[in-house]
């Protein structure tokens, strides 16, 4: 028996490879190398054309001038806490529009369950760009073009599906009975609502947040097109640095300074959602 | 399997076809479909074009590796730039029958000494462009760079207002308003060039290379900073489609930007034949005068200047009189070290 | 429930529904305007639509989409379905890792560190192949997530019995793994598919010029000429994926039902 279970397991690592193999190696190239360009790029000077002095010059050609630049100027910390602050105000948007719908799709009987979901996922389905354009002609005569309601409410209707499905997802595993003891021992509808169904969908709302507030940090085109002079966020400005101003160092800094606030954030929500579900053991 | 095998065959056939196909990389709206069409019919080929909005984002392209363009229309600046970096081909002269209809000020320009490698195709001037209804009833000068920097007139059209996205344009335009030159040298004077800008920020609509001029045609903005060839198709889009206003269009008493256009063979163009053969038809004096009558840009073509209509060769701020050319400058590069600190600066005017 | 609260209830989840339908069809309807600067409605015509069939540029680059697309999701695909695989029978702590931090991570980030990948490493002309590896390397994340979540819910017992009687890995794959899975890779090609059609951010920054695809060519026209060329392109790109999201429903129900 243990000589069987030696040759599977023999067996298995070459077939682990085989098998884990290519998709690591795609990932290693197309991913992980780059990450590592980027922090490389961060410490180097802008070419003469722009662009970067080539890799090549080596250690020579480092410096952290990027950096100091960036730290030097409380300016930049400002545009980090805008995006935070638009991104906030997005996710918060996000859940007090998405609950309704959760809930009456998580209450709803199965099969027009499917139908209420597909209708979420079905504007989902139009390019991104087109949700954008909608609200350029919605707002342009409207006077409410290029004003930080303008990105408000481009943010939000980008993302709303994604803070839907994982909150009714969340809300369909609630045990009824929970609901009926609060009713029985005599709780109004607005603190069976508050003390009992909000707490447990936390874990949904977390993982709802973090699939908006994360993306909304990065994005350039919604401020872009719908926003105005001064709603300038850290993915306007990054991408400004390598497709305008042609300053790759100043740029890649940035991004740097972006993927750790992403990892300490997805880091955050991780932590977060796993709390939630230990100490909410009656979710099934 | 077979959809995929059909792709491949038409990606093939393309590639075949692409033989005779001019690849051209250009400002938005600044050749006319009308004459693409006669060249396509001439030349029996096929013309491709791709848009840039600025000269500094068609060189971010260029260092991001864009190949194949065969004509590139860069600003003078950018060319003085693309020669230095040897990324260009030199026009070979004889295959240009009609050369000698440019008008010789325009031979020999300090970009490209004996115009080696650029045939000037259009001008322009970065000026305001606005609402003449709308300024007349709120009693705003129209002939000034104070409209859009002082606080002052900003108050009665707070919103209503777009400013070039372009590092060199805006600092350039506040550096005239100071009465400084758009080559100043001293960082102190950028800096009050910036502060300038800064003043007016919070009473501008948006930073806009492009959305202005449908912007301005409907009526939503009512003050626009831009290029005069764009007005001219904002004041035409309006009038298409009777808007109960006009676009009116000034060059600023204080100076302002003149950009000379022209084209450029790049070295990693396939086709310099088809390029030189395109060349030569802009050259010719209809052709050359559709820049100025569909387009509305001014025309450094001697042989053009019978073909245009009377009243677009009247138009200053098209083809500026004697006087106003004291006061028009063209843009030049600076050296890296100054070019590092203004695009700071700019990034600096973004986010402030 | 109390009927207050359910009007209420009904209430909220109809004005958010109007909220995400209403926007849209103020693109789909104006697409049919008879107006250049579509600032009001002026009259119905189908010009639009013609003119749009008639660009070649538009031709192009919805060529373009679409070959993308394909050969990405392809490639995706299979790669996702190993990771997926993998994921799920063997303790692998970095694959997880790899595989699903593209898919957590803000898309201008990964445009970001492969342009610089193409630019500054490969020396790379940015152009169709830099979009297709960019497109792959978004989209494995997906299929892994789907193809490992299908056979999480599959029984370990099928696997151990092939093996009892005899099969060999391969024969054990191509005759259990395979068909129990593929729903699953049908939806993940899907998914994949939608991705790379839709894809703004990442295409934006490694496509360098001269190949266009469908979403480029919708954000140039935004920002340039803003006809109601763009809303017909607008409906038509809708379509395109409203049919894709419903196979791909039809084909994987459980898709709706994770949630993710």
């Amino acid at each position: 028996m243990d000589e069987r279970r030696e040759a599977l397991e023999a067996g298995s690592r070459w077939k682990r490879w085989l098998v884990a193999g290519p998709p690591t190696a795609f990932l290693l190239a197309f991913f992980l190398v780059p990450a590592i360009i980027v922090v490389v790029a961060s410490f180097r000077e802008p070419g003469e054309f722009g662009g970067l002095v080539p890799l090549a010059a080596g250690a020579a050609a480092f410096s952290a001038e990027a950096y100091r630049f960036v730290l030097g100027d409380i300016v930049y910390a400002e545009i980090f806490a805008a995006s935070f602050a638009v991104a906030a105000v997005t996710t918060v948007a996000c859940v007090a529009l998405a609950y309704p719908l959760a809930w009456l799709i998580a209450r709803s009987p199965r099969r027009r369950r499917d139908l209420l979901v597909l209708l979420v996922i079905l504007p989902f389905a139009s390019n991104f760009l087109v949700r954008i354009y909608a609200w350029i002609m919605l707002l342009g005569p409207a006077n409410l073009l290029y004003t930080p309601f303008a990105v408000i409410a481009g943010m939000v209707y980008v993302h709303l599906p994604f803070m839907v499905l994982p909150l009714y997802t969340n809300l369909e595993k609630h045990d009824p009975a929970l609901l009926e003891a609060a009713q029985d021992l005599g709780a109004g509808a607005w603190t069976r609502f508050w003390r009992v169904t909000f707490p447990l969908s936390l874990p949904g709302i977390w993982s709802g947040s973090a699939l908006v507030f994360i993306p909304v940090l990065g994005m350039f085109a919604v401020p872009e097109l719908l926003g105005g002079t001064g709603d300038v966020l850290i993915g306007n400005l990054i991408k400004e640095q390598f497709l305008d101003n042609r300053d790759w160092p100043l740029g890649s800094a940035l991004s740097i300074g972006l993927t750790l606030a992403v990892l300490a954030l997805a880091g955050l929500a991780a932590a977060l959602s796993r709390r939630g579900l230990k100490g909410t053991g009656a979710v099934s | 399997m077979r959809r995929l095998l059909a792709t491949l065959a038409c990606a093939l056939a393309g590639a075949a076809a692409a033989e005779d196909v001019l690849h051209l990389y250009n400002w938005n709206n600044y050749v006319s479909e009308e004459t693409l069409a006669r060249f396509e019919a001439a030349c029996r080929c096929r013309v491709k074009q791709d848009y840039y909005s600025d000269n500094e984002e068609m060189l971010a392209k260029l260092e991001a590796g864009a190949e194949g363009y065969d004509l590139l229309v860069p600003t003078g600046n950018a060319v003085e730039s693309l020669i230095r970096r040897g990324a260009l081909r030199p026009v070979d002269k004889p295959l240009l029958a009609n050369l000698g209809n440019l008008k010789p000020e325009y031979r020999d320009p300090w970009y490209d000494p004996g115009g080696k490698y650029s045939v000037p195709y259009a001008t322009s001037i970065t000026l305001i462009g606005y609402n003449r209804e709308k300024l007349r009833e709120l009693g705003l000068p129209t002939d000034t760079w104070a409209l859009i920097f002082e606080p002052r007139y900003l108050e009665r059209i707070k919103g209503k207002v777009t400013v070039l996205n372009s590092q060199r344009e805006l600092l350039g335009a506040a550096m005239r308003y100071l009465g400084h030159s758009v080559q100043e040298r001293d960082p102190a004077r950028w800096a009050e060039a910036k502060a300038v800008i800064l003043r007016a920020k919070p009473y501008w609509a948006a930073f806009s290379n492009s959305t202005y001029i449908k912007d301005l045609a409907i009526g939503n903005i009512w003050v626009a900073h831009g290029y005069s060839n764009d007005m001219f198709r904002a004041r035409e889009d309006a009038k298409a489609a009777k808007r109960p206003f006009t676009i009116g269009f000034t060059t600023p008493k204080e100076g302002a930007v003149l950009a000379v256009d022209g084209f450029v063979l790049h070295k990693s163009g396939r086709r310099p034949d088809l390029a030189h053969r395109f060349i030569d038809f802009m050259l010719e004096g209809r052709n050359a005068a559709d820049v100025s009558n569909l387009i509305g840009a001014g025309n450094p073509n001697a042989a053009a200047m019978p073909f245009v209509r009377p009243e677009i060769a009247a138009e200053p701020a098209i083809f500026p009189p004697a006087a106003d050319l004291e006061r028009l400058e063209m843009l030049r590069d600076f050296d890296p070290a100054l070019r590092r600190t203004l695009s700071r600066l700019w990034t600096e005017i973004k986010v402030r | 429930m109390r009927r207050r609260a359910q009007w209420l209830l009904w209430g909220a989840s109809l004005a958010v529904y109007a909220f995400l339908y209403v926007p849209l069809a103020v693109v789909v309807i104006f697409s049919f305007n008879d107006s250049l600067l579509n600032a009001e409605w002026v009259g119905f015509t189908l010009s639009w639509y013609r003119k749009l069939l008639a660009d070649e540029e538009m031709l192009a680059a919805a060529g373009n989409s679409l070959a993308i697309a394909m050969l990405s999701s392809a490639l995706a695909t299979v790669l996702g379905a190993m990771a997926g695989i993998a994921m799920q029978r063997w303790r692998l702590p970095w694959l997880p890792l790899l595989v699903l931090t593209p898919v957590a991570m803000p898309e201008i980030l990964l445009g970001v560190s492969l342009l610089l990948f193409f630019r500054q490493v490969l020396d790379l002309t940015l152009g169709f192949f830099s979009i297709l590896a960019a497109h792959v390397t978004f989209s494995i994340g997906f299929v892994a997530v789907i193809v490992r979540a299908r056979l999480a819910g599959m029984d370990e017992g099928l696997f151990e019995a092939a093996r009892d009687l005899g099969a060999t890995p391969w024969m054990t794959f191509r005759r259990v793994t395979f068909p129990l899975i593929l729903p699953a890779l049908v939806a993940g090609f899907l998914m994949s598919f939608t991705l790379s059609i839709d894809d703004f951010v990442i295409t934006f920054f490694v496509a360098g010029v001269g190949v266009s695809t469908l979403p480029l060519q919708i954000y140039s026209m935004i920002k340039v000429a803003v006809t109601p060329e763009v809303n017909a392109v607008s409906t038509l790109l809708m379509a395109l994926t409203l049919t894709m999201v419903l196979a791909a429903t039809r084909l994987a129900p459980d898709i709706l039902r994770r949630g993710r």
